[in-house]
């Protein structure tokens, strides 16, 4: 017997109503005095799927309707009028505390997953199947856009653009891809802009701008940053940032299933803070990658360290300070410098300096991801 | 007589609900999402009452999987060809100006008829024609002559109410557009007001370090180094989501404000804007904070106060309007819900 509501056939007006399953498997409802108001095969009702404390809901072959909130009592009503009850094990696993407390072990460990090792390894996945001609497509249009906007052409002499472009070949004979991988393009860069730098471009292209180039004091110094880039190329980091990038907020909305004002706003933070933290596990591989061509070439890794230093030193003045951040794309430079020195003597193992984070800032390797 | 609209749900069992939902999704790699969808749907839904009945979702959940797996593979095709051929994206902006009024139509349609209160159906009727004028041409224009902005903002609410109806009786929303350009004022006098204070505030922090700096040089003190780029970066982000809730609960306000339901009746909403934006920016902050474990918490909160804002004044017996309605809504009730209805909305 099941104490409920009886919702006359397609009215909105009800009578306190009993329910119970008579023989037969019919569903029989009552009001308070005992007179039938309604007997129906059980086969004929539909009833909702229970969900928390919400009412439960007999709907009737003729237009009427039964609710109760007695959910025991309703699911006892089905059972005797030989019906599936819907809803029953997802609503068990909702009230059980351990299973919600191993939903959410599940959840923490699958966007652990996800974060640091399904999306770097789908992107790299994608980045490796990328044609090549796609590749000079985009990096086509990145080099326009940039030439539009913050670059323009180059100012170097050819003397210096000639000695530049042998150290380069001598970097590539020693890098993965071999000599004919990699491209060196020179671009003036305009002030206020990228400032002295180098970087790398999905089908090897590798632009340096003209600023850098005073700023070198040695060779090794510019062949760390050209075996640095190269390195970028060979794993097609540039690609594996796009990838990762578009994947994130579709995975998230995907499992979180609403885009509203809330989770809109708390996507974009994690979904900035996981890309920075790629970009900075590319740059740290892209250095070790570099530290070890130099030394196949015979030098010393530290003098790159020497140059990122000049840099700074030339991009950050008192007026104009650079801040630490952990939102940079880059690691901080004295971490990349000590790191660079270290590697004069060898490859260094990365996971003695996990356990020191303020070292380290907040990285994806140490918790397991390793860039490709 | 005024009926308020009360939400009776609770953090704590829709937490549960969630993280089950969740978990369910992820381990069956997102195809448990569209039933996650319908239990959330119906927990919202059931627990929000007018006048001592809650409403109800009926939507089956296969569809809205259906309408997923359509929108997802249009999502990547359109992300791949977008990154590796830029030169299809002529092609994929025709198609979505084409699709996009029926998707937007069958959104709110779907979610319209599977939405119920004492067994009456809302419904949602709207041509191509009008979607499109809607969602394509306005939005085009919005976007390239940014004062029309507000203009179009109430095209779309015009469209969203006008075309919505209950048991056959017709929702109308009529209002003039100098209150809704009012509004963006506002906003932007806000988003003026939010630069002015973060620049005023970073100046006066730095005036304060450079002064403490020269007046303790001599203890010995840890320097505080702040990043100043994410700290801006913060407050912009968050001041901006403030004043994007404000504006958007003050619209919200005078659409369902000035909303009549045929036969006289009418709807009030009074949400202050200060609250919303107050407490969709706490939110915020908090489910960063806890991993994204508050979320289910933050939902609640907001609804709690959000549905608490929306009340019905009734011109006549609700009782005989809702029962008029149900036998209007039986008579014709075969053609709700076509096949083609899908759940597109993510």
């Amino acid at each position: 017997m099941v104490e409920g509501r009886y919702f006359y056939p397609n009215a909105t007006h009800f009578v306190e109503a009993r329910a119970e399953a008579g023989e037969g498997r019919v569903l029989r409802i009552a009001d308070g005095a005992g007179a039938v108001l309604a007997e129906v095969p059980g086969k004929a009702v539909r009833a909702t799927a229970r969900l928390a404390s919400l009412p439960r809901r007999f709907d009737l072959p003729d237009g009427a309707r039964f609710d109760t909130p007695d959910n025991d009592g309703a699911d006892a009503l089905l059972r005797a009028l030989g019906k599936t009850v819907s809803g029953r094990i997802t609503d068990r696993l909702e009230r059980a505390w351990p299973v919600v407390i191993l939903s959410l072990v599940i959840t923490l460990a699958a966007g652990y997953y996800l974060l640091v090792q399904a999306i770097p390894a789908a992107s790299e996945w994608l980045a490796r199947r990328t044609p090549p001609a796609v590749a000079h497509i985009m990096t086509e249009q990145t080099l326009m856009a940039l030439d539009r906007f913050a670059l323009g052409p180059t100012k170097l002499s050819a003397a210096d653009q000639a000695r530049a472009t042998k150290l380069f070949q001598d970097v590539a004979a020693h890098s993965r891809g071999g000599q004919g991988a990699y491209r060196l393009v020179f671009r003036h860069d305009k002030p206020g802009g990228v400032g002295p730098n180098a970087f790398a471009l999905p089908d090897g292209t590798i632009v340096m701008t003209d600023s850098l180039w005073p700023l070198v004091k040695d060779d090794s110094e510019i062949e760390g940053v050209f075996a640095h880039e190269m390195s970028h190329v060979d794993h097609a980091h540039g690609l594996q940032r796009i990838y990762a990038a578009s994947l994130f907020p579709a995975i998230l909305a995907l499992v979180t299933g609403d885009v509203s004002n809330v989770s809109q706003m708390t996507a974009v933070l994690p979904g900035i803070i996981a890309q920075s933290a790629y970009s900075r596990s590319f740059e740290t591989q892209a250095d070790d990658d570099g530290a070890a061509t130099l030394r196949r070439m015979g030098l010393k890794p530290s003098h790159m360290a020497d140059l990122l230093e000049r840099i700074e030193k030339s991009v950050c003045k008192k007026d104009h300070p650079c801040v630490k951040s952990w939102l940079g794309d880059h690691p901080d430079t004295d971490l990349r410098a000590a790191r660079l020195r270290h590697e004069d003597i060898g490859p260094i193992d990365d996971h003695l300096n996990c356990w020191e984070p303020w070292k380290t800032g907040i990285s994806l390797r140490c918790l397991g991801f390793t860039a490709n | 007589m005024t009926h308020a609209v009360a939400f009776h749900g609770k953090g704590t069992e829709y937490f549960r609900i969630w993280i089950v939902n969740v978990a369910l999704t992820v381990m069956t790699l997102g195809i448990y999402s569209a039933w996650a969808k319908v239990r959330t749907q119906r927990y919202f839904y059931g627990n929000t009452y007018l006048a001592g009945h809650s409403f109800e979702y009926h939507a089956k959940a296969w569809r809205i999987l259906l309408g997923r797996a359509i929108a997802l593979v249009l999502l990547v095709g359109y992300t791949v060809s977008a990154i590796l051929l830029p030169v299809t994206m002529g092609m994929w902006i025709l198609l979505l100006a084409a699709a996009l009024p029926w998707l937007v139509r069958s959104a709110i349609r779907f979610n319209a008829r599977n939405t119920s209160w004492r067994n009456v159906r809302f419904n949602f009727q709207a041509s191509f024609f009008e979607a499109f004028m809607a969602y394509v041409v306005w939005s085009v224009v919005a976007v390239s002559v940014f004062p029309l902005i507000p203009y179009a903002r109430r095209i779309h609410d015009y469209f969203y109410v006008n075309h919505h109806s209950f048991g056959g009786r017709k929702f109308a929303t009529d209002f003039s557009v100098g209150r809704t350009y009012l509004i963006y004022l506002y906003g932007f006098l806000a988003i003026v007001a939010l630069l002015v204070a973060i620049i005023a505030a970073a100046f006066a922090i730095i005036s304060a370090q450079t002064y403490l700096h020269d007046f303790l040089s001599h203890i010995p003190f840890p320097a505080i180094t702040l990043d100043y780029p994410v700290l801006t970066a913060v407050a912009l982000g968050l001041g901006g989501l403030f004043v994007a809730t404000f504006v958007a609960t003050m619209v919200t306000n005078l659409v369902i404000g000035n909303t009549t339901l045929e036969g006289g009746h009418s709807l009030a909403s009074n949400a202050s804007p200060w609250r919303v934006g107050w407490i969709v920016v706490s939110n915020t902050v908090l489910t960063l904070a806890t991993l994204g474990l508050f979320y289910p918490f933050a939902r609640i909160r907001l609804a709690r106060y959000r549905m608490g804002r929306y009340a019905l004044h009734a011109a006549s017996d609700l009782d005989d309007f809702t029962s008029e309605a149900l036998a209007q809504q039986s008579a014709i009730g075969q053609e709700i819900a076509g096949f083609f209805d899908l759940g597109f909305g993510l």
